[in-house]
């Protein structure tokens, strides 16, 4: 029995976001926009899903009078991505 | 990659296999610190080699100018803080291996100074002195000042270990090379006169840190390049 992709991780945007997470200690909004080339809006909508999901962490501070925001992924995030890779192994029999 | 599109598992694993790409090859140090220790320690080693073969010195001492490499350092630091937009998990125990290479360096430096002072000041306490004495009788004994023997073996000891720790986390093989070559040279050094260890000195601050610093340099250029 297959088991399901979680929907929070299986849209493209999203997906990118957190393998770039997970691969880093922590990430600007800026570098993330850079590497997955998304727009600004469109980033901040899929960031914000992934946080409400609780699956990342968003501090917004200031630095040198600029807004920056800084992404990281969180212990429930790591345990969701593994498991959806796991599930994507199953689906794939890799 | 605008929309939030549904897609094949087959293409689920390949963007993760992108993005991990993508975030791995995104960090390349400027190698500006690398240059500047691998120079000002290269050029302190080749000097004090200079003075003690042709017995001159200078109106200063030249360590001082590694000392003097610390203000540049913290600028570099700062800037290349400011400038970094992804944290790596493995940024903070390479930092903790410098900050205690340096505390090593500095505390060494003060062993050099401060322990043949105490002990001098111990045999003259003991009211004896440590002399030169020639076994064929052809000079007179000289009365000599305690010293640290051979202690710039040691200071090219401590230059390889960050540099193999950075090297292996890394994985940045110049200097991985350049920890081995060092480790060989500090074996080189025991059998050297001192003079001769300062020259190895020089050679090693090369091959850690100028030479990898060069080539990290030439990627980071290259890397800033491509995302102009």
């Amino acid at each position: 029995m297959f088991k399901e992709l979680d929907p929070i991780l299986h849209s493209q945007l999203r997906l990118a976001v957190m393998s770039l997470l997970i691969s880093v200690k922590e990430a600007e909004f800026t570098f993330i926009r850079e590497k997955t080339n998304a727009s600004a809006g469109n980033l901040s909508v899929q960031v914000q899903k992934l946080k409400d999901a609780g699956y990342i962490e968003v501090v917004k501070q200031f630095k040198d009078n600029y807004p920056q925001t800084t992404c990281k992924i969180t212990p429930e995030g790591i345990q969701a991505f593994e498991e959806y890779v796991k599930a994507l192994q199953q689906y794939l029999k890799v | 990659m605008a929309n939030e599109s549904k897609f094949s598992e087959q293409e689920s694993l390949q963007l993760i296999a992108e993005m991990i790409k993508k975030a791995k090859g995104s960090y390349h140090d400027s190698g500006i610190g690398s240059l500047l220790w691998g120079a000002v320690v290269s050029i302190a080693s080749f000097v004090s080699y200079l003075q003690r073969e042709y017995n001159f010195s200078l109106m200063i001492d030249i360590w001082w100018l590694v000392f003097a490499a610390i203000v540049p350092q913290i600028y570099i630091s700062m800037r290349e803080k400011k400038n970094l937009k992804a944290k790596q998990f493995d940024d903070d125990v390479i930092n903790a291996v410098w900050l205690v290479f340096g505390i090593s360096i500095f505390a060494l430096s003060f062993y050099q100074n401060i322990v043949p002072i105490q002990t001098e000041k111990i045999i003259n306490q003991e009211g004896w002195t440590m002399t030169k004495h020639y076994l064929d009788g052809l000079k007179p004994d000289e009365t000599i000042q305690p010293f640290t023997p051979s202690l710039y073996s040691i200071y090219i000891l401590i230059y390889a270990f960050p540099t193999m720790v950075t090297g292996l986390v890394k994985k940045f093989m110049p200097m991985k090379i350049g920890a081995i070559m060092t480790y060989g040279l500090f074996m080189l050094s025991l059998f050297t006169e001192s003079k001769y260890d300062m020259l190895l000195g020089s050679a090693a601050a090369l091959i850690c840190w100028f030479i990898p610093g060069v080539i990290l340099r030439r990627k980071y250029l290259a890397q800033t390049r491509t995302n102009v």
